[in-house]
């Protein structure tokens, strides 16, 4: 019986907000990862949940106790820091029983509980080193160990493995899921980094600016983004974003146009801003248009520069006729086009070839909020799908 | 040309040597060597020879002294007269001065330890509005002259009331502590505070945040986790304030020879006080006053090199990894 709740949780500092108004309710045995952008208020929010920081406003409830008065060791929660913060005067054994020490556990019981944990995160035969004489993926472990031998109700980690190299990060993303599987104890996990967020959590809080801006399922934060600033963190290489002016035809951008009808859209209207969305997979070259169901109008462009990653291509596309601008930061600008394509195609770099955009992957966006208006316009018609197949064969 | 590197021969000869230690690897390191050595001799004969010369002193018998009938070589013992070390103690109970000075140091250490590692926890690790203005306030205590808080201090541990200044207004009498451990042992921790609140400040601002949060969410409070974790990983810093204070309030005279009304060790009379016993007016003793004061530098000598193993230690086990 462990869910959190948070309930209109602020904290500001003299004159920052850290967390503005965050309800988050998350449930018994849960996997959340609270994602964003360094300084977004996310360690704060976590801070908050363990004690470490008093919100100025706010509720906090761990299971149905309102623990939002009550100092860290009385909140039934177990952390993982950023930078592992083992005692560096205490042994494995020591910096894994500190906890069940100050609560007066009987010798036998310490013993067996830190086996057990030592077990779980496979420390054996290490007990009695001193941290500096350990690996960080080592020193990771026992801060794990640390956490889970107290058997908490929550466990808190705060970016875990950041500080480890890009291998054993991974090693250890697998053996953290393993670990959540076996111990079914609820999870918040803090970090920076949407892959190890899309890939561990049951569920995503994105927050950005100290407020949450989305907390969904992994694949629905990426298939489903409430805003543009969701869509443009989930999601490795992030999701192009081309800015559009809607009329009467459809939307029209300085390099092209995608046809619909504008009174499909709830929430704007004819000669609004909006912002068109659509992530690399969903970007094709014309020949492709064909498999696709909906597919936009070809669009021109000249080849930029070529990113191969051994199972994909990513290519950057140059959009005639855009200027160029300045960009939202993590978007890249907006007068060009990231497409990603299969490892044999044969694309060479300044090549001027036509591309297509998935019709049922678009995502418009708010030019102004920057809110979702829709996710996919199915409703192209086939007839802009057949046109395109035409064009590209009369091109050849 | 002296300008050609090649004709050296123009050159004189400490040019030509400052070329050579220059160019030549070897040369430098045997001159660094030297310096070295030169630079440590110097400091060891410098802090050394006092004791050494306490040493003579206490060997040779009092009328050599007064009778300043050194023969060559100058600085050696003109006897050796270890019966001083003995007659030191038979001539007044000098173990009981040693005594005082050892019990007032160490509960001046203890109360000064204390009340700076709470006054370093909240200066080192918490924010809070006016915190430099306090700091600055603390330690300009530290600026005054001892001398400065004499007379008042006298006046109130002698028992007599304390007064509002030309009003008359009596606060309240306070109880008379002159010849008490308490007349000393305040106004040494009240003086050795600021040093070690300083010392301490610094070293605690200096422990991760990180470690801090962890001992608190394991199961300590803030004063758990200062005492758990902050103060062991801080060893170095707390051996040097605590060795600091020990060694000045050892070694006090000025207050407590005023605040120990006779110079008696029943009246806590400090080590010194039992050093200045030896003279009277007529004579001075000054092999015996030699001796005493090697005898009251042991303790100090020793704890000294505990705490000195310790300070190694913990720099040694304190490597913090971040």
């Amino acid at each position: 019986m462990a869910n959190v709740t948070l309930e209109h949780v602020t904290k500001s500092y003299e004159d920052v907000v850290a967390v503005d108004d965050m309800n988050l309710d998350i449930r018994d045995g849960e996997f959340v990862c609270l994602v964003g952008p360094s300084g977004c208020g996310k360690s704060t929010t976590m801070e908050t949940i363990a004690g470490l920081t008093k919100p100025t406003e706010g509720t906090i409830k761990i299971g149905d106790r309102d623990v939002t008065k009550l100092p860290p060791k009385d909140r039934g929660v177990a952390m993982v820091f950023q930078n592992i913060a083992l005692f560096p005067h205490m042994d494995v054994y020591d910096n894994i029983s500190f906890g069940l020490r100050l609560r007066d556990y009987d010798k036998e019981e310490i013993d067996r509980r830190v086996e057990r944990a030592s077990d779980i995160v496979q420390l054996e035969g290490m007990l009695d080193r001193m941290p500096e004489e350990m690996s960080g993926g080592q020193r990771q472990r026992v801060a794990i160990a640390r956490a889970i031998v107290r058997e908490p109700d929550v466990f808190l980690m705060d970016e875990p493995l950041a500080n480890l190299d890009a291998k054993l990060r991974v090693h250890m993303r697998t053996e953290l899921q393993r670990l959540h599987k076996q111990l079914d104890t609820t999870i918040i996990y803090v970090t920076h980094d949407q892959a190890e967020a899309m890939t561990m959590s049951d569920r995503i809080a994105v927050i950005n600016g100290g407020e949450l801006q989305q907390i969904d399922p992994p694949l629905t934060c990426y298939n489903e983004p409430t805003n543009r600033f969701v869509a443009g963190f989930i999601g490795s290489p992030s999701m192009n974003m081309v800015d559009c002016e809607l009329t009467p035809d459809g939307l029209e951008s300085d390099s092209f146009a995608v046809d619909l009808d504008p009174a499909t859209l709830s929430g704007t209207g004819v000669g609004d801003h909006v912002a068109l969305g659509i992530r690399p997979e969903d970007v094709y070259p014309v020949e492709k248009a064909d498999e696709l169901t909906a597919s936009t109008a070809p669009i021109e462009v000249t080849t930029d520069v070529l990113e191969p990653m051994g199972d994909e291509i990513f290519v950057y596309l140059k959009l005639e006729g855009a200027p160029e601008d300045e960009t939202m930061e993590g978007e890249r600008s907006s007068n060009s086009l990231l497409m990603s394509v299969d490892p044999d195609s044969d694309i060479a770099e300044d090549d001027q070839i036509s591309v297509v955009l998935d019709a049922s992957k678009l995502h418009l966006f708010d030019g102004d909020s920057g809110d979702a208006i829709a996710h996919g316009i199915v409703d192209i018609g086939a007839a802009a799908a057949d046109s395109a197949v035409a064009e590209s064969e009369g091109g050849d | 040309m002296a300008t050609d590197p090649d004709s050296k021969s123009n050159l004189g000869p400490l040019s030509r040597w400052t070329n050579r230690i220059i160019t030549d690897q070897d040369a430098r390191d045997r001159l660094y060597r030297v310096l070295f050595y030169a630079i440590t001799i110097f400091f060891l004969v410098t802090t050394l020879f006092p004791f050494y010369w306490l040493l003579v002193l206490a060997l040779t018998p009092n009328n050599e002294i007064l009778s300043g009938g050194w023969d060559l070589p100058f600085l050696r013992p003109q006897g050796f007269n270890l019966a001083a070390f003995q007659e030191v103690f038979q001539q007044i109970p000098f173990h009981l001065y040693v005594l005082n000075s050892f019990i007032l140091a160490t509960m001046t250490t203890i109360i000064v330890l204390v009340i700076a590692s709470l006054a370093g926890y909240v200066f080192g690790r918490l924010e809070f509005p006016g915190r430099g203005l306090l700091m600055l306030g603390i330690l300009m205590i530290s600026y005054f002259p001892p001398a400065a808080f004499l007379l008042p201090l006298f006046d109130a541990f002698v028992g007599n009331a304390i007064e509002v200044p030309f009003l008359g207004v009596e606060l309240f009498t306070p109880p008379r502590l002159v010849n008490t451990p308490g007349a000393m042992v305040l106004p040494f921790s009240a003086l050795f505070l600021p040093l070690s609140i300083f010392i301490l400040t610094t070293f605690y601002a200096q422990i991760p945040d990180g470690l801090e949060d962890a001992a608190r969410v394991e199961g300590t409070t803030r004063l758990g986790a200062l005492f758990r974790v902050i103060i062991p990983l801080s060893a170095p810093g707390v051996a040097t304030a605590a060795v600091l204070t020990f060694i000045s309030v050892y070694n006090e005279y000025f207050f407590s020879s005023i605040m120990s009304l006779q110079n008696e060790p029943q009246e806590w009379s400090p080590l010194v006080g039992g050093i200045l016993s030896y003279q009277t007016q007529y004579t001075t003793e000054f092999n015996l006053m030699a001796a005493a004061a090697v005898v009251g530098v042991l303790p100090v000598v020793i704890l000294v090199i505990i705490a000195q193993e310790k300070i190694v230690s913990g720099l040694t086990a304190g490597a913090l990894k971040e």
